[in-house]
């Protein structure tokens, strides 16, 4: 049994595989390879994150949150699940880093997170707003819905400034 | 994951036995007593990996688990900076706390866990009776979390609950703490298991 299925995180950090909604802030710490997912609601200051993993779900379904094909449409379906309209959405990325240039193989895990959400974003008609990506610097995110959509971010390099 | 209290108590002795060789090691390079946690086995879900790494700085040494048992998982050696510091510092009479990790850290601490894990890896090998060598090491300075990220996506993709092994080595004397971890792919841990199983079972 998964027995983190639907239901989203408690607390305010959105753990790897994870999600969350509401209009109070949510976090999400120490994102590598991982993606932040976000969306905000422009009218009604709420918003959504999504702790990204993995590019393709290749059919997996149990956690939504943790594949970028399937957290794009799970994140928009929750934020209208609680009142949201599409149109009024703007997305954000951040993270998909490279931790480790000596990595062999399939092995640009950030870079292909960032791409399969790109895509997925286009699918569903979602506006990507801004994005803080790429580089070999781990990030912190925080993300405050009902104060405007603001974003901040820490990095592992001692930098910290608003997306 | 189904694995039981018997199965976490052999992987947890398995672990003592690795640990114990990188700790002598560790010892041996440092000059100085090493004291080492009781290791731990846990199961954990990927969303709460945050419980084991946070976004402190660290200098994280990765090696892949190369050998007999295909893909094997991997092992860090995970040391927060101002032991990093510490550690070079030890190692080249310097005693200059106050500044950043530079290339020469880099090395030192490369080179440091390049022999503890291989040390860990022969005496876990030998114990199962299987070969297990570490793959040329992997290095950054960066977030804890987010260097364990990268590892944790080579690993869970089919799966939700990982098994971790860790065990803390400090040196009181130059007040040096840092941490070995080994994540074991899925199939490897059955096969250890099998093998571990084997051990303690005699042949009829």
């Amino acid at each position: 049994m998964d027995k983190k299925n639907t239901s989203g995180s408690q607390g305010s950090n959105v753990g790897i595989g994870d999600f969350k909604t509401g209009n109070t802030q949510i976090s999400s710490i120490g994102l590598g390879s991982c993606v932040a997912f976000i969306l905000y609601d422009r009218k009604q200051k709420t918003g959504g994150l999504a702790h990204v993993m993995l590019p393709e779900s290749n059919g997996r379904s149990e956690r939504p949150a943790k594949f970028a094909d399937t957290a794009v449409p799970h994140l928009i379906h929750e934020m209208e699940k609680s009142g949201s309209s599409r149109q009024n959405l703007s997305a954000y990325l951040v993270g998909g880093a490279s931790m480790f240039q000596q990595f062999k193989g399939n092995l640009d895990i950030g870079k292909r997170n960032v791409i399969a959400l790109k895509h997925c974003l286009d699918e569903h008609h979602i506006y990507l707003e801004s994005e803080d990506i790429g580089g070999t610097s781990g990030r912190s995110v925080l993300f405050y819905p009902e104060d405007g959509g603001k974003i901040c971010i820490r990095r592992a390099d001692g930098k910290c400034y608003d997306l | 994951m189904d694995i039981n209290d018997q199965q976490l108590d052999m992987l947890r002795e398995m672990g003592n036995i690795g640990a114990s060789h990188a700790a002598t090691s560790l010892s041996q390079m440092l000059m100085s007593e090493i004291e080492m946690t009781v290791p731990e086995a846990v199961v954990i879900d990927i969303s709460d990996v945050n419980d084991v790494f946070s976004e402190e700085i660290a200098a994280m040494v990765v090696f892949e688990i190369q050998g007999e048992i295909q893909p094997a998982g991997y092992i860090v050696y995970h040391v927060p900076k101002l032991s990093a510091i510490r550690l070079t510092n030890t190692m080249l009479g310097s005693t200059d706390e106050d500044r950043e990790l530079n290339e020469l850290d880099e090395s030192a601490i490369i080179e440091i866990g390049n022999i503890m894990i291989s040390h860990f890896l022969d005496a876990t090998a030998e114990l199962l009776g299987v070969v297990m060598l570490p793959s040329p090491p992997m290095m950054t300075i960066n977030m804890a979390l987010a260097a364990f990220e990268n590892i944790l996506a080579q690993v869970a993709v089919d799966i939700n609950e990982i098994i971790l092994f860790k065990t803390e080595l400090k040196s009181n004397d130059n007040d040096i703490s840092s941490t070995i971890i080994m994540l074991p792919e899925e199939a490897t841990l059955q096969e250890i298991l099998r093998l571990l199983n084997n051990l303690i079972t005699p042949e009829i």
